[in-house]
């Protein structure tokens, strides 16, 4: 296989990635998302797993409502705390919008990327995954990696148990770490530095 | 979790393309980062951007702001200023940090539990206003409009505020700044001189200047605290009248250890002394005053020494400070303070320091009260409409319960009518920008309240304990992402020898606002039009709200914004006394009503055997609960010490940094604990708080039940009879330690 249909393979990975930390809406997530979601999970051997989230997922009355509230809970507001807001500067300042994120924003600006008008915050994990999946179409595999090093790991690696440990949702448990399996790389010897 | 595959050796298989292909086919076709033109290494977009008003409290110093980025990195005070200059205080250099706080509301939140068990989610502004709009418009539908109670605070409720009030109809609307503040101080004033004295007060040429309860350098409002600093550089001596070693009471010629709730006495006999004596200002008085001879009788009770024994003061001092006053009149700072809820017996008071401020000759001279002459503006919002009295419950059975209220309905009035249904149902509540979970006293009382309606809503900018309570949940833009209030004001010519000059602030934006926060002119319209009020929508902007505001001043935000912020134009100087002035020392309108018409004292409540009175008061760092989870505040001042006496602290067996918790007279206990401070500064029949802290809700990281809520252990009423203004100074406690409650020595 060529380094660059994996290049692109892997792109595909991180935006649907994104996809799946979005504010849950019928609109997208319908029975295409959750055939490629819970396809993606068989393959990597979670079938257990996956098949607690379908379960949950059909007894519920309103499966999207259900995790619309677990989203908020977890990464907006909730009661009685929000669990993991889902911005780097956050775990790196302890603020919104600190100096970490002005540290992502002048990455992106220094690969050539900006951010757009409507966009959240620079260093959303959405848009931090879209960023890494832009960089791979590019075949910066290089940037990718001192992307993931410098500035998503040392906060992910927070945000993950956080929300691994808090959630009430399996769903979201799958989702970090899928996004923690996705943007660890494992050492030479074929383990990865925190395993999934 | 573990997957049964390294990512490389998943990444690395034949079959890779059969699970990314489909994935690939569901991932969102946009992205909000997108490839662009590589700008120059180096550039970091620094701006300055004017025009910022402060909100972290009330006062609106005026800054200027430092953006990289899109990112609001500092704020300071605006150079070009005539106001606080180039200062600004803790709080307001905080306000980055209410800007970009974690716990920020971001999206409108329907609550799917229980009203105070909150389970949030998100939803569309869509569906948020229609809810409002319907469940509002069924409350007044089925109810009237006096259906409905409002609870604003804030620049930004002002608009909503009178949507609510003068084209929905309801006069249920509760100001915090009014109802649990100055109302009654305002209200006083204008029984007493015709208007609300604001703190017109020239301290930087005042000879003396006299605190009775004020606590400058605790309370903190720049421009103010300067004017102050400046009159004690100047050599004012200072008089401080409180049962606490405050900031004040420590820069003091005197300090008057004063009993709580007695104030009026005191004044009363500084008067009686001085009209005894001969020692006020006779001319003043021929010219200006009205009721000198029934004053003087109805106050003639009050010696030196009756009030030195009710007062607990020493009765020279009395005279000592009387004498000071006199000696030095009419260049006297007699403040007239600002929070005034404190006993039930504060409309009194008030009269009382009008009347003394009138006794010396004291209005509109150098160093006395001395309004400033503002620029004018055009007044711009919701037109008023007449919706006469029938539903106004101060009127209720024709009786006018409390004649001297502040605009709205008083606070205790709204409670009674809303839990217990009578005279009339009130079944929706909107709260916006306030949060009456610690402003009002009695908890338990504003749950019942919120328990009692149909709907409610809150708009704000922090999870506040109140938005607990919340059907909707709406995210406001802060006072750093909107156009909004306009502050004038002038300088004197006599405090700084330079020519008077006015100025216009209005306040600009300094960032754009994120996530999905919206202003308070957009959410009102689009209630207003669900409610069906589309044809009476004043403006549809924010911007457009303060340009026809402006129009009597002939400028615009546009014209402000390219003068640096700030509009500066030829004042005129601070006149004379006008011939029309006139002070009620005795007020037949006042007796009329079935009130005193001479400033009378009222005794409060003792301090029941094993208790102390619990006092309050404003930190430096913060404004009330509103600043609470700001971490840069947070880490100034952490927790709320609780001022002990020191030989009661010795009889306690407490020392300094004792962790302590407190039940009132009541019953009612604290939720949290805090530390105690060990102090001569402090009357043995008192303990001290600073206000605000003990946030319930765990929304809040940072600050949730840190230090101890003194509102929580405000449960016993007391209302002004004039004003209908609450009284919060009047609740009684034990401290608890160890699961031992201490009897207070006596």
């Amino acid at each position: 296989m060529s380094e660059t249909s994996t290049s692109q393979d892997l792109s595909f990975f991180y935006r649907f990635l994104a996809r799946c930390m979005q504010y849950p809406d019928p609109q997208w997530m319908n029975e295409d998302f959750f055939q490629a979601f819970f396809n993606l999970v068989d393959t990597l051997g979670a079938t257990s797993e996956g098949q607690e989230i379908q379960n949950i997922l059909t007894q519920s009355p309103d499966p999207i409502e259900a995790l619309q509230i677990e989203y908020t809970r977890l990464f907006i507001n909730g009661a009685p705390h929000v669990v993991a807001p889902p911005y780097a500067s956050v775990y790196m300042d302890k603020s919104l919008q600190g100096a970490f994120a002005l540290k992502t924003l002048s990455f992106y600006r220094a690969k050539g990327f900006v951010m757009e008008k409507d966009a959240d915050l620079p260093d959303h994990l959405i848009h931090e995954l879209e960023f890494l999946s832009l960089l791979v179409q590019e075949n910066d595999l290089a940037g990718e990696e001192e992307f993931l090093t410098t500035l998503f790991r040392p906060w992910y690696k927070q945000f993950c148990p956080r929300v691994g440990k808090e959630t009430r949702h399996p769903y979201y448990r799958m989702v970090v770490n899928l996004i923690d399996f996705f943007t660890t790389e494992e050492k030479k010897d074929g383990f990865q530095c925190n395993e999934a | 979790m573990a997957f049964n595959v390294t990512r490389r050796k998943f990444l690395q298989t034949a079959s890779l393309a059969a699970v990314s292909i489909p994935l690939s086919k569901v991932v969102c076709a946009e992205t909000g980062v997108t490839k662009a033109s590589l700008e120059p290494k180096g550039t970091m977009n620094d701006t300055t951007v004017v025009g910022g008003l402060c909100e972290m409290c009330f006062w609106r110093c005026q800054m200027v702001g430092k953006v990289r980025d899109g990112q609001l990195i500092k704020l300071e005070g605006n150079p070009k200023s005539i106001d606080n200059g180039t200062s600004i205080c803790a709080r307001g250099n905080a306000g980055i940090k209410l800007l970009y706080d974690v716990d920020r509301l971001k999206y409108p939140l329907k609550n799917v539990g229980k009203r105070g068990e909150p389970v949030w989610k998100r939803i569309s502004w869509q569906e948020a206003l229609d809810e409002c709009g319907s469940k509002l418009k069924a409350v007044v539908d089925q109810h009237g409009p006096q259906g409905i109670c409002v609870f604003p605070h804030g620049a930004s409720a002002k608009y909503p505020m009178h949507y609510f009030e003068r084209t929905v109809g309801t006069h249920n609307v509760s100001e915090a700044s009014f109802f649990q503040c100055r109302g009654v101080r305002d209200t006083a004033y204008m029984a007493s001189i015709n208007e609300a004295p604001e703190e017109y007060v020239d301290m930087a040429n005042a000879k003396v200047i006299f605190l009775v309860g004020c606590h400058f350098g605790e309370n903190i409002h720049v421009s103010h605290t300067k004017n102050y600093i400046k009159g004690l550089q100047n050599g004012a001596k200072l008089i401080v009248a409180d049962p606490r070693y405050s900031a004040s009471a420590a820069k003091s010629d005197i300090w008057v250890q004063i009993k709580p709730g007695t104030d009026t006495a005191y004044l009363l006999a500084i008067m009686n002394y001085l009209v005894q004596n001969k020692k006020y200002n006779q001319e003043f008085v021929t010219n200006h005053t009205a009721g000198f001879d029934k004053f003087s009788q109805s106050i003639a009770e009050w010696t030196l020494d009756k009030a030195a024994k009710e007062c607990e003061i020493p009765a020279a001092q009395i005279k000592e400070v009387a004498d000071l006053l006199a000696a030095n009149a009419p260049n006297v700072t007699i403040h007239p303070g600002r929070f005034s809820s404190w006993y039930g017996n504060d409309f009194q008071r008030g009269r009382a320091l009008a009347c003394l401020t009138a006794l010396l000759g004291a209005y509109y001279v150098k160093g006395g009260w001395l309004p400033p002459k503002k620029p004018k503006l055009s007044k711009t919002s919701w037109a008023a409409e007449e919706h006469g009295n029938e539903h106004n419950l101060n009127y209720h059975n024709n009786k006018m319960h409390h004649p001297y209220a502040p605009p709205g309905t008083p606070t205790e009035l709204i409670r009674d009518c809303a839990i217990s249904g009578k005279p009339y149902p009130i079944k929706g509540c909107v709260v916006w920008g306030q949060n009456p979970m610690q402003t009002i006293p009695n908890q338990e009382k504003m749950k019942q309240v919120f328990k009692a309606m149909d709907f409610v809503m809150c708009v704000d900018v922090m999870p506040t304990d109140v938005t607990m309570w919340a059907d909707i949940l709406l995210p406001e833009s802060s006072y750093l992402e909107r156009y909004d209030e306009i502050k004038v004001g002038a300088t004197y010519v006599k405090a700084d020898d330079k020519e008077p000059t006015q100025y216009i602030a209005p306040r600009y934006p300094m960032v754009e606002p994120q996530f999905e926060r919206k202003d308070q002119v957009y959410i009102t319209n689009e209630i207003a039009k669900r409610m069906g009020h589309e044809k009476d929508i004043p403006v549809q902007s924010l911007e457009e709200l303060v340009n026809k505001t402006l129009e009597a001043s002939k400028t615009t935000l546009a014209s402000i914004k390219a003068e640096g912020g700030i509009h500066l134009q030829p004042g005129k100087p601070a006149g004379a006394v006008p011939e029309d002035f006139m002070v009620q020392l005795f007020s037949d309108e006042i007796a009329d009503a079935g009130f005193p018409g001479a400033p009378t004292y009222i005794p409060v409540e003792n301090v029941p055997a094993g208790h102390a009175r619990l006092l309050f008061g404003r930190a430096p760092v913060h404004s009330f609960s509103r600043t609470q989870n700001n971490i840069w505040l947070h880490h100034a001042m952490p927790v709320n010490p609780v001022w002990l006496n020191d030989t009661v602290a010795a009889k306690l067996g407490l020392k300094e940094g004792d962790s302590v918790g407190f039940i009132n007279s009541e019953g009612v206990k604290s939720r949290t604990t805090t530390i105690v401070k060990v102090t001569p500064g402090i009357r043995k029949d008192c303990v001290y708080m600073y206000h605000g802290y003990g946030m319930v809700n765990p929304m809040l990281s940072i600050c949730g039940g840190k230090g101890v809520d003194e509102q929580s252990l405000i449960t016993k009423i007391a209302i002004d009879p004039e004003s209908g203004v609450h009284g919060m100074r009047n609740n009684f406690v034990k401290l608890t330690k160890d699961g031992k409650t201490l009897d207070m020595p006596a």
